[in-house]
């Protein structure tokens, strides 16, 4: 390449990795970048360098929600497609299964009438959509109920422990989920409070008896959202 | 304390083994990079957005896609961490275009006034560069004080504070010609320096 071509990489290399080429002069860059091994080489040179200021500046943790956000999506897009779409069959099965859980656990406990209607639901499933826990949140009541849907046992000497996501802030620990059956949390108002803003709930894997630290130790196996009833 | 070479190519073939491994779709692996890479990230994109939602928005956009596109990384696009930074950045300058668009900002503005931007840009002359080599900030440094004040100041304020052409001539009281010539002028001295160091 000719003098003049070269400073023009260099250049325009530069600019790009400042940000300032905008509108369509940005995108003939990225047109030519795909093309010309020189150019990519000249952009690298200015943004290896330059990342050395940023790389200056003091770390800042990001807040621990963000982790979970992103652990979201992550999982979202891990299912492959086919699976989604049992998903939906899966979710429109767990639907009419919680209507007919909440009606039993209506009989059988004799609620006052009160208690009877949950503010909110989440149903955790695992990869294959298959339904493996119902939580329902009872304000009334100041009680979380978790119903084991199939029988997921932790491995020995563990744990899986509930989560709330607050929207600010670290994860709050909910408690220890159940292998079989129905189990009862109870959970101050001002939890219920910050469950009912929550952007969801996560179960993590942990030591036995739950987190020693108060934040999740161990890796996040489920997700799920709240939704209203 | 900076580091030695061999601690920055053990630390960069670690990132790559995260990256290979993210790429071939398992999360434990990317849970690590995560915790390794994302304060180091935070911090920049803080210091160029100057609003901690914003920042969060672009941290967590940026990594969707380097799981996404983990398997695109290879050693022409820099050191790892380099690359991370690269995707990132121009996450952030995105947001601020369309940001700047909707609203007219002043660009040097710390909107939200909780000191996040401060806060990042605190240790600015920290000692400390566990990531790069001493050597090669120092080049840096020293090839950038060989320019003039306005060839410094506009390619400081587009690289840190995302600012366009009109921006830096708004801040710097310059017509905007006169810093298009010291952006190119200041780039082209930083190269003939930074190769010849």
């Amino acid at each position: 390449m000719n003098y003049e071509g070269k400073r023009l990489q260099t250049l325009l290399a530069g600019e790009y990795a400042l940000g300032l080429l905008t509108g369509a002069a940005r995108r003939r860059f990225e047109r030519l970048l795909m093309q010309s091994p020189g150019l990519r080489g000249e952009l690298t040179f200015w943004e290896e360098r330059f990342a050395t200021w940023n790389l200056k500046l003091e770390p800042v943790e990001p807040p621990g929600y963000l982790w979970w956000r992103l652990l979201g999506k992550v999982r979202a897009e891990a299912r492959p497609r086919g699976e989604a779409l049992r998903n939906t069959f899966w979710r429109s099965w767990a639907v009419a299964a919680t209507v007919v859980l909440a009606v039993l656990l209506v009989a059988q406990r004799v609620v006052p009438p009160s208690e009877q209607k949950p503010s909110e639901f989440a149903l955790v499933s695992d990869a294959k959509g298959q339904p493996l826990w119902v939580i329902s949140v009872h304000p009334e009541a100041n009680r979380i109920d978790m119903k084991a849907v199939a029988d997921r046992t932790p491995p020995a000497g563990k744990s899986y422990e509930l989560w709330m996501l607050p929207g600010s802030g670290s994860p709050v620990p909910m408690g220890l989920m159940n292998s079989t059956g129905l189990a009862s949390e109870t959970v101050t108002p001002e939890l219920l409070a910050k469950l009912a803003a929550s952007k969801g709930l996560a179960i993590s894997l942990e030591p036995q008896g739950g987190s020693p630290t108060g934040l999740p130790t161990g890796p996040v196996l489920w997700t799920a959202t709240l939704v209203t009833s | 304390m900076a580091a030695t070479p061999e601690q920055i190519e053990a630390r960069n073939a670690r990132l790559v083994d995260l990256l290979h491994a993210a790429a071939q779709g398992r999360q434990a692996a990317f849970q690590e990079l995560y915790g390794v890479v994302s304060p180091q990230l935070f911090a920049a994109l803080l210091r160029i957005l100057k609003r901690r939602d914003l920042a969060e928005e672009a941290l967590q956009d940026a990594l969707l896609s380097v799981w996404r596109n983990a398997g695109s990384y290879s050693a022409e696009k820099g050191a790892p961490m380099t690359w991370l930074l690269s995707i990132c950045r121009y996450r952030a300058l995105d947001m601020l275009r369309r940001e700047r668009r909707e609203v007219s900002l002043e660009p040097m503005l710390d909107e939200t006034g909780d000191g996040t931007a401060e806060l990042a840009g605190l240790a600015d002359e920290s000692e400390d560069g566990a990531l790069i080599s001493k050597a090669e900030e120092r080049a840096l440094d020293e090839c950038m004080r060989r320019l003039n004040d306005g060839q410094r100041a506009s390619l400081k304020l587009a690289y840190f504070d995302g600012c366009t052409h009109e921006e830096i001539a708004a801040n710097l009281k310059s017509p905007v010609g006169t810093v298009k010539s010291w952006v190119r002028r200041g780039l082209e001295s930083l190269k003939r320096c930074l190769e010849a160091a």
